[in-house]
């Protein structure tokens, strides 16, 4: 065994050896993703750019400024602007500090109407803090950028649901939460169909 | 008259041409060994600028020309000045007795070897005069390291090629390399296998590369020596080291693989290797030697300052010296 010893040693077995090992890793498939040329595929459930999901009927957003989300935000990060009309509260202006975001998305499963979702974009930089925070406007142009790129007519997310909560306990409008329609078109003959159900 | 002025237009001709060529290859050491590196760790490398970074070394010495030359005001500004000068003609100026092909080489000297090892030394003055000058604590300590390393190691490396001297019987380059064509094989590798093996690790030492990069160690003293140094003057360090590492290849291939010539054994068995010029065997034997320092620097961690002086002292030097003798006895009964 001693004698074993020493003729490694002096045979540099060990560096030998790694000698080989980084040969053989030279030669082999590299890791690398080289990013802006090529991207890789995004996992289900990825939360990224905020968006305010547009009604294809209103063609509005369709928040009812129900607090739920600023509440809920543990970053402080979402501020709605509201005002009493005619007896009715209005939704002025919906503000995200995505700077501040910590992406949780405890917004959008608290989103009794699912008004509120987090896209799969995630390319949106900005060389200033004032670009990182989204009103109303920027977030309804944020659903339409999204929705464009989006190949199936429907998006459903599924972190958009409470995780680890018995469904039965969920608010109705939440169990009742389905894909969201992308299309103008697709969301009519939805509509057609939910009125003909109650009759 | 006419002659005189003839061999120095001969000699000015071929320094441009010869020293044109070694820079370019310099450059693309430089993409070569990120490439390797990248490629060890399973990464890409450069692969931006042109066509998988091809272009990289031209944008990088761009780079470094534009760069703003900062002279910190502490510094001995004459020897701050000079001394990445003297690295650099040093590195330079050892490859005038370096033969890439038969009858090609600007000054064939009979004491090439020794003119070699002496111009190696005295690049080590540049080193030791930029950490001295930069008033730095880094580059000082990188510049006291660096003198410690090549004095112990150059020592190692003169005793490595005793036995090629021996065997050669001449300190003459060209000769060296007529002498090793005269064997079966065509190269001193074999019977001198102990220096070779001494030389290769010395000379990762001498042209402070890994494992023995101490006087640079990123990780704890920056950059060592050229720390304060910045656009031009740092490339010229740059060019340095990277142009001792060609002249260590060099060196080996010349020395221990037999230079130009090709193993006049596989002359014998495929004659029609004999039409491939002598400079692509020597650039190849060059090349293998760029590879290999590149392949240990991706392998091996550095050593410890105590580690690298015992194996210098307490190992290489010993065994030099037994090569040395082995190689006396056998020249002598021979």
């Amino acid at each position: 065994m001693k004698v074993k010893e020493i003729l490694t040693k002096i045979l540099l077995i060990e560096i030998f050896k790694g000698l080989a090992l980084t040969l053989k890793m030279l030669f082999s498939k590299s890791v690398t993703v080289q990013y802006p040329f090529e991207k890789r595929n995004i996992h289900e459930g990825f939360r990224g750019r905020h968006a305010l999901v547009r009604d294809p009927i209103s063609g509005d957003d369709k928040c009812i400024g129900c607090m739920r989300c600023t509440t809920v935000c543990p970053s402080r990060c979402i501020h709605i602007k509201r005002e009493k009309r005619e007896n009715k509260m209005v939704v002025i202006d919906y503000i995200i500090d995505a700077s501040r975001c910590v992406y949780c998305a405890y917004c959008v499963e608290a989103c009794p109407v699912c008004a509120l979702v987090l896209t799969e974009d995630y390319e949106y930089s900005s060389y200033e803090r004032k670009g990182l925070i989204f009103n109303k406007e920027k977030l309804l142009k944020n659903w339409d950028e999204f929705s464009a790129k989006w190949p199936a007519d429907y998006y459903f997310n599924k972190f958009w649901q409470p995780p680890g909560i018995d469904p039965s306990r969920w608010p109705k409008t939440k169990r009742e939460q389905g894909p969201v329609p992308l299309k103008r078109g697709v969301e009519i003959k939805r509509e057609v169909k939910n009125e003909q159900l109650p009759s | 008259m006419i002659e005189t002025l003839y061999v120095i237009f001969v000699s000015i001709l071929k320094t441009a041409l010869y020293f044109g060529i070694l820079l370019l290859h310099v450059a693309y050491a430089t993409y070569a060994e990120r490439k390797v590196i990248g490629h060890i760790q399973l990464r890409l490398g450069p692969m931006v600028v042109g066509p998988h970074g091809i272009l990289q070394p031209i944008a990088d010495v761009v780079k470094l020309i534009f760069k703003e030359d900062i002279i910190p005001s502490n510094v001995d500004k004459r020897v701050f000045a000079i001394a990445p000068i003297i690295s650099l003609t040093a590195a330079l100026s050892t490859f005038a007795v370096i033969p890439v092909d038969k009858n090609f080489v600007i000054s064939d000297m009979s004491v090439g070897l020794l003119y070699v090892l002496g111009i190696a030394g005295v690049g080590t003055y540049g080193i030791i005069f930029g950490g001295w000058a930069s008033n730095s604590k880094y580059a000082f300590l990188g510049g006291l390291r660096s003198a410690a390393q090549m004095i112990s190691y150059e020592v190692a490396l003169a005793m490595s090629l005793v036995g090629v001297v021996l065997m050669a019987e001449s300190f003459n380059l060209s000769e060296i390399v007529n002498k090793q064509n005269e064997l079966w094989y065509g190269m001193f590798l074999f019977p001198q296998i102990l220096g070779y093996f001494v030389f290769i690790v010395a000379a990762l030492a001498e042209t402070n590369r890994l494992p023995f990069d101490l006087p640079e160690a990123e990780t704890e003293l920056v950059a060592g020596y050229f720390v304060e140094y910045s656009g031009i003057r740092f490339s010229f360090y740059y060019l340095a080291e990277y142009l001792a590492m060609f002249s260590m290849s060099a060196l080996a291939a010349i020395c221990f693989w037999g230079g130009w010539t090709a193993p006049p054994v596989l002359i014998k068995i495929f004659p029609i290797l004999s039409l491939i010029p002598g400079i692509v065997w020597f650039l190849l034997k060059v090349y293998f030697h760029i590879f290999l320092f590149f392949w240990l620097r991706g392998t091996l961690p550095r050593y410890r300052y105590d580690q690298l002086m015992a194996i210098g002292w307490k190992v290489l030097i010993p065994l030099a010296l037994f090569n040395i003798v082995i190689t006396s006895l056998i020249k002598y009964y021979q």
